[in-house]
């Protein structure tokens, strides 16, 4: 419908898999061949044979592999370490780095024609904003007992009935809006392109959304994950 | 990276995501007293419930604007005074 070739799906269909023709399949085999699933898989192998490729063995001299992720893991972890300190992100950087990294893979390939986002699918985006919302709560209550609760509620007594609506209608928000945003933007992304490419394909019309998409792309995975920091460094700090 | 490039992020990163924050919260509220309107009370107490969530949506909407703007103030403050204190000392 939106992507008209979608490579993998091609191959799993020659093979003789049941591909969905909907967006969710009804038997496992089907869901396992949905094409949010297989790009997953597609980008985790991506991720997993570069760094395995370029970090291999290494050396005191980095070569040109070794030099690029040494700034990017070097500028994550800075940009970590300044919104909530060294102890907690030395604790949650491979968490946070997986997604940063899984994010912009992700959003980036759907630029390529043949393939797909894993991220246009709200089921991903909302798994990976569902992974950040329990672990903020987990840093509260490990930080905090019981008392991170209290600041829900507010900081009077007779404010209680008042604050303690609002604090939860906006902590459920950020399930809402940090999973939506990220789809509604990938998704956006990718019909605009496929119409785009239906429409006038011949005359390059998708460039300029191209070069739009790649923006988009690496300040969403960006937002993402600044959120996560955010979040997880407030849940920390709260309840004095 | 130009410093025009980073400002851009920067902004774009704490402020691009304002408007769906405040809407999440709003649709949240209203969803919250539809529930409680047609599921809990089964209708009998509509359209109150689902009028009092849209109200406390709002207003969670507008806590977390301010709350994103309070959080960029604070850091930049906190940056200025580091500065001021290096160029001091």
């Amino acid at each position: 419908m939106e992507h008209p070739i979608l490579f993998i799906s091609i191959i799993l269909e020659k093979l003789g898999l049941p591909v969905p023709h909907d967006f969710v399949g009804h038997t496992l085999l089907e869901k396992l061949c949905e094409p949010y699933m297989t790009y997953t898989w597609l980008v985790m192998i991506f991720l997993i044979v570069v760094s395995k490729m370029t970090l291999g063995n290494l050396e005191m001299v980095p070569g040109s592999g070794q030099n690029f992720w040494e700034i990017l893991i070097g500028g994550m972890d800075d940009f970590f370490v300044e919104n909530m300190g060294r102890e907690m992100a030395d604790a949650l950087f491979p968490m946070l780095s997986t997604f940063a990294l899984y994010i912009a893979v992700g959003n980036l390939i759907g630029l390529i024609p043949g393939l797909m986002s894993p991220t246009s699918s709200i089921n991903t985006t909302l798994a990976l904003t569902i992974i950040v919302w329990a672990t903020h709560h987990v840093i509260g209550l490990r930080a905090h007992g019981l008392k991170y609760y209290k600041h829900f509620m507010g900081p009077l007594w007779w404010l209680v009935p008042l604050m303690l609506p609002i604090e939860l209608i906006s902590n459920i928000a950020r399930l809402v809006s940090l999973s939506v945003r990220l789809f509604g933007n990938i998704m956006a992304k990718e019909t605009l392109l496929a119409i785009l490419f239906m429409l006038a394909g011949a005359f390059f019309a998708p460039l300029p959304i191209m070069m739009l998409g790649v923006l988009v792309s690496l300040v969403q995975a960006m937002v993402f994950v600044l959120l996560a920091v955010v979040y997880c460094a407030q849940a920390q700090e709260h309840a004095h | 990276m130009s410093d025009l490039k980073n400002e851009m992020i920067d902004l774009l990163a704490n402020y691009g995501h304002i408007g769906f924050t405040f809407v999440a919260c709003i649709f949240v509220g209203l969803g919250g007293g539809i529930l409680l309107d047609q599921k809990v009370f089964n209708g009998r107490t509509a359209p109150w419930f689902t009028f009092i969530g849209l109200a406390f949506g709002i207003v969670a909407g507008f806590k977390t604007l301010l709350q994103i703007l309070w959080r960029v103030k604070d850091k930049n403050d906190k940056n200025n005074k580091n500065d001021g204190k290096d160029d001091r000392g």
